[in-house]
């Protein structure tokens, strides 16, 4: 009778030199990522190389060279622009005003989202909606809305005696109304995985410490809380690197303006390197940009490391 | 001719070796079971056989032909795995088919051969199914169905009965049994359950540690243990192995002279009940088991020690009665300092 | 008066209720007021608020065909998202199949710096990326805006999403089909992606919302009108002294956001399943 199993393989075992199954599997691998790897190198490490290198030069815009100037972009950056410290500024005030807001309501929504009630996926889709719209039409919407004079929102206010402000055009007020707009575009995301999260948490612990006597807020406090101190880290730190890396939003809704009150740090690169062709000096900036990201991933690791032992 | 040959098989993960050096020979038909305690390395070593795991050290010869570096797939061998593995998005038909079709089987002959398979293993009506909704045994049968079909010339299983319920196992061991019987294929089978090691195989090897411990019939294993780990590991409940200095006074007295032995063994089932004064040992019902066909002594023996004593008669003494211990001196092991055991069992003096 | 639990549990549920209802305003209110302010001409758009146009302006979506080749642009974002998503699918699963199951060396240098690009922003690269492109002569082409977004952080982020489920599936399964003969490619194909639906679902989901919504890239690398996508063509709705044309910006904005925005509706739980799925790894 034929021998499914092995007529195949004599009729292998001769061909191709033999490799050890160690080595064959090695090689598949490779072959696996090797589109991933080619990419990689072309499209991000020697990028990100190039960005090192060329954050070290000059680029004369006539003749297309470039010198190597040293640190002094970076020495520009940091001491003689005045914008900068500017921009990071903002960048900062920018973080620091969307992610406590962010995930405030994120797990005020997600707590109130997680138990099954009637008109519950309602909510959920409601809030999630912004996620998956794009934030160009987001922003355009929310500029035709926050416009002075006749814009739907100060129209709505005034039915309620108060007087809103030029939204756009204040640099304070404008600065308030990104971060403000730009939460509801992201909270649905940080919702769902806080609802994630809650729903993991096993429903014993709440009745134990319920049956302990414990308030809502003690429960909340003391159970789960603590449990949720995980995602609360993930949470903080992607939302804290999406913060810095908002671009299109401040693009299309202020451009960076009034006086560079929004002008923030991904926003200036961008301007310097693709209005003014400072590359030297955009890729100095997009290097400060990298270091940020990297520190607070690795503030990440670290925390969410000593987290699990 | 598919015997089986490991020589000097070692197998490291990383820096620690759990295979030290493995040398078994496995005649052509003949079924062979892996035994031992858990992580001691009997998957691996199957795995190896298999092509799963590569080898680090040695070398396996399938047949006359050294399979190291051949594929899992062509190395004639067929796995049963204790999670069944079967494709959870295929049919129980194209589960089975699904071997023959990578290896280019025409379509009627790979239907004819699955067909005869799950004739064979009662799987006609189930065919059309999808593993999900077939019950365990099913399942199970499955499984092998689909080591069939591709007529390998070696089985490998790894537990295969380990996630079917008491009643169902025995009676999927008789059908195991059963299908070596037909097929005369080489069979290598893991399991830790000893009832199955002993009913199926032609020879048991015990692992310990990633160590052949001893290699032999279950006749062999049973009767002469090799060492104290062995002869432990084999029966249930496991050998009393009493100190030496314990026993030698009364054994010398009788008549039996243990030399150097360090601990001396009697099979629970070995030991019988006497009057007290009249026993080999001496000792005092502390706690008594019935199980229903036998009752299980815990007998304290003066020296301080504890016997496990199977009581057969409808005479079980109660707890608190003393009692003598007897047995045949042939069913005395005697094992020196380093647990191997010493024969012939015991000298006259 | 005293209230039973019951009452005082669903006089509670009406407070949560009405609270959430109007926390969700500034959530729909936008979508409502783009649409209704797409019908409307543009000197209605600065009268009295009102949700419900006047005077329904069909022609609004007429117009925006004519003011720039929006039909072709609609096209590009479409097929550039499909083939992003295509592409993606296939490299990431790749990837994430041999960083999950097989074993070579670099492997553990591989998920490091891979792990390293999750986390940088395209804002980054985007500088020596542009000179990149030009030097490969793709400016103004498509191409970047397919490259950028599978070989980028989001490629990645695929990745690591399809190892994470690859790893979840028992190597039993895969180690049954070595038995039976599939080479590692086999494995990959008709074992580890037949049952890994819900992952390569979810990878297509958000890998085409990314691609549709992209801006940054084609900023920088697409100037011709007709190779605009939508984001961009969005942006682009303004009077010759760059104010925006409301009526019509709005009208296009409506037409580039409902279609995404009925999908979502008809499919939200395995839409907002997948986010959850990618945020978690993210
Ligand atoms: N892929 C692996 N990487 C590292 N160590 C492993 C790997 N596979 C097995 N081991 C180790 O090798 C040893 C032997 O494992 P193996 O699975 O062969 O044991 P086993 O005898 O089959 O046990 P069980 O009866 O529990 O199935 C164990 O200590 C195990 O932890
Ligand atoms: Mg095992």
């Amino acid at each position: 009778m034929a021998d499914a199993l092995t007529e195949k393989g004599s009729a292998r075992s001769w061909r191709a030199p033999r490799l050890t199954l160690r080595q064959r599997e090695a090689i598949e691998a490779w072959l696996f990522v090797s589109p991933t790897v080619a990419g990689f190198l072309l499209f991000f490490l020697g990028p990100l190389a190039a960005v090192v290198y060329f954050s070290l030069t000059e680029w004369n815009l006539l003749t297309q060279q470039a010198t190597f100037v040293g640190v002094k972009n970076y020495v520009d950056a940091l001491s003689h622009n005045p914008d900068f410290w500017h921009v990071l500024r903002n960048s900062f005030v920018f973080a620091m005003g969307l992610v406590p807001l962010n995930m405030a309501l994120a797990l005020s929504l997600a707590l109130a989202l997680s138990r099954p009630f009637r008109g519950v996926i309602f909510f959920r889709t409601v809030f999630f909606a912004p996620v998956v719209t794009s934030a160009v039409a987001w922003a355009i919407v929310w500029r035709f809305l926050l416009q002075g004079e006749g814009g739907a929102v100060n129209q709505m206010l005034a039915l309620v005696g108060i007087d809103g402000p030029n939204w756009l055009r204040e640099p304070d007020w404008a600065m308030v109304a990104v971060i403000v707009t730009r939460v509801i575009k992201m909270v649905g995301l940080n919702m769902i995985l806080y609802i994630a999260a809650l729903q993991a948490i096993p429903r014993d612990y709440e009745a134990a410490a319920r049956l302990e006597g414990a308030s809502n807020w003690q429960i909340f406090r003391m159970v789960i809380w603590p449990l949720l101190a995980p995602t609360t880290l993930v949470i903080f730190v992607i939302t804290m690197i999406g913060s810095f890396k908002v671009f299109d939003h401040i693009y299309l809704m202020t451009g960076g303006g009034p006086e560079n009150g929004t002008l923030v740090l991904a926003f200036y690169i961008y301007e310097q390197g693709f209005k003014f062709f400072n590359v030297g000096y955009a890729s100095a900036l997009a290097m400060i940009m990298f270091v940020i990201v990297l520190v607070l991933t690795v503030v990440q690791m670290t925390l969410r490391r000593r987290d699990m032992q | 001719m598919t015997s089986l040959t490991l020589r000097n098989i070692k197998k490291s993960f990383g820096a620690t070796q759990v295979i030290k050096g493995v040398d078994l020979e496995i005649a052509d038909g003949e079924f062979v079971v892996f035994v031992g305690p858990s992580g001691c390395g009997k998957s691996t070593l199957l795995r190896m056989i298999a092509g799963l795991e590569d080898i680090t050290e040695g070398e396996i010869y399938i047949g006359e032909r050294k399979v190291n570096d051949v594929q899992a797939a062509q190395r004639g061998v067929a796995m049963v795995f204790q999670s069944y593995a079967l494709y959870p998005h295929l049919t129980v038909r194209d589960n089975m088919a699904f071997g023959l079709k990578v290896r280019k089987v025409p379509a009627s002959e790979r239907e004819r051969r699955v067909r005869e398979a799950a004739a064979s293993l009662k799987l006609e009506a189930l065919l059309d199914r999808y593993p999900r909704e077939l019950s365990g045994g099913q399942r199970q049968r499955v499984a092998i169905g689909r080591a069939i079909v591709g007529n390998p010339q070696v089985f490998l299983f790894d537990e295969p009965l380990s996630n079917l319920d008491a009643e169902l196992r025995v009676h999927m061991r008789s059908e195991i049994a059963a299908l070596h019987q037909r097929l005369e294929n080489t069979m290598i089978y893991v399991t830790h359950d000893q009832i199955e090691a002993m009913t199926l195989a032609d020879r048991i090897v015990v692992l310990r540690e990633g160590v052949i411990e001893q290699v032999g019939t279950p006749r062999e294993l049973y009767e002469s243990p090799a060492n104290l780990f062995v002869a432990q590991f084999i029966g249930s409940p496991r050998m009393n192995v009493l100190p030496a200095r314990a026993v030698a006074g009364r054994l010398a007295a009788r008549g039996l002279n243990i030399g150097a032995a360090e601990g001396v063994g009697m099979r629970p089932e070995h030991i019988s009940l006497t009057a007290p004064e009249s026993g080999l040992l001496r000792g005092r019902v502390a706690l008594s088991e019935y199980t229903g066909a036998a009752t299980l002594l815990h007998v304290e023996l003066e020296e301080g020690e504890t016997a496990l004593v199977i009581a057969n008669g409808p005479a079980v003494p109660a707890n608190g009665q003393e009692v003598g211990l007897e047995i045949a001196r042939e069913h005395l092991h005697v094992f020196d300092k380093a647990g191997r055991a010493i024969r012939p069992l015991v000298q006259a003096a | 008066m005293t209230l039973t639990v019951r009452q005082a549990r669903i006089i509670a549920r009406i407070c949560w209720t009405v609270a959430l209802l109007v926390v969700a305003v500034p959530f729909v209110f936008p979508f409502l007021w783009m649409v209704s302010s797409g019908f409307k001409s543009a000197t209605e758009i600065f009268g009295q608020p009102s949700l419900i146009p006047r005077v329904w302006r069909w022609q609004n979506y007429l117009e925006v065909f004519e003011y720039q080749p929006f039909a072709r642009q609609y096209f590009n974002s479409l097929y550039i998202a499909v083939a992003v998503t295509g592409l993606t699918l296939v490299i990431s699963s790749l990837a994430g199949y041999a960083l999950a199951r097989m074993r070579f060396a670099g492997a553990g240098l591989l998920m490091l710096f891979l792990l390293s690009a999750l986390m940088v922003p395209e804002e980054v690269t985007i500088i020596p990326n542009f000179f990149l492109i030009r030097w490969m002569g793709l400016m103004d082409t498509h191409a970047p805006l397919i490259l950028l977004p599978v070989f980028g952080s989001h490629g990645v982020m695929a990745t690591f999403l399809m190892r994470q489920y690859f790893l979840a599936i028992p190597k039993e399964l895969e180690e049954a089909g070595k038995m039976d003969g599939l080479s590692p490619f086999g494995i990959w194909w008709r074992i580890a992606l037949p049952m890994s639906r819900p992952a390569l679902a979810a990878v297509s989901i958000i890998t085409f919302l990314f691609s549709w919504n992209l801006f940054l890239e084609p900023l920088v690398f697409i100037s011709s009108l007709e190779k605009f996508t939508l984001p961009l063509a969005l942006s682009n709705f303004t009077d010759s002294y760059g104010l925006p044309l409301w009526h019509l910006q709005l009208a296009a904005t409506s037409l580039a956001v409902v279609p995404i925005l009925i999908v979502y509706l008809i499919a939200q739980r395995q839409i907002i399943e997948s986010f959850a799925l990618s945020g978690v790894k993210g």
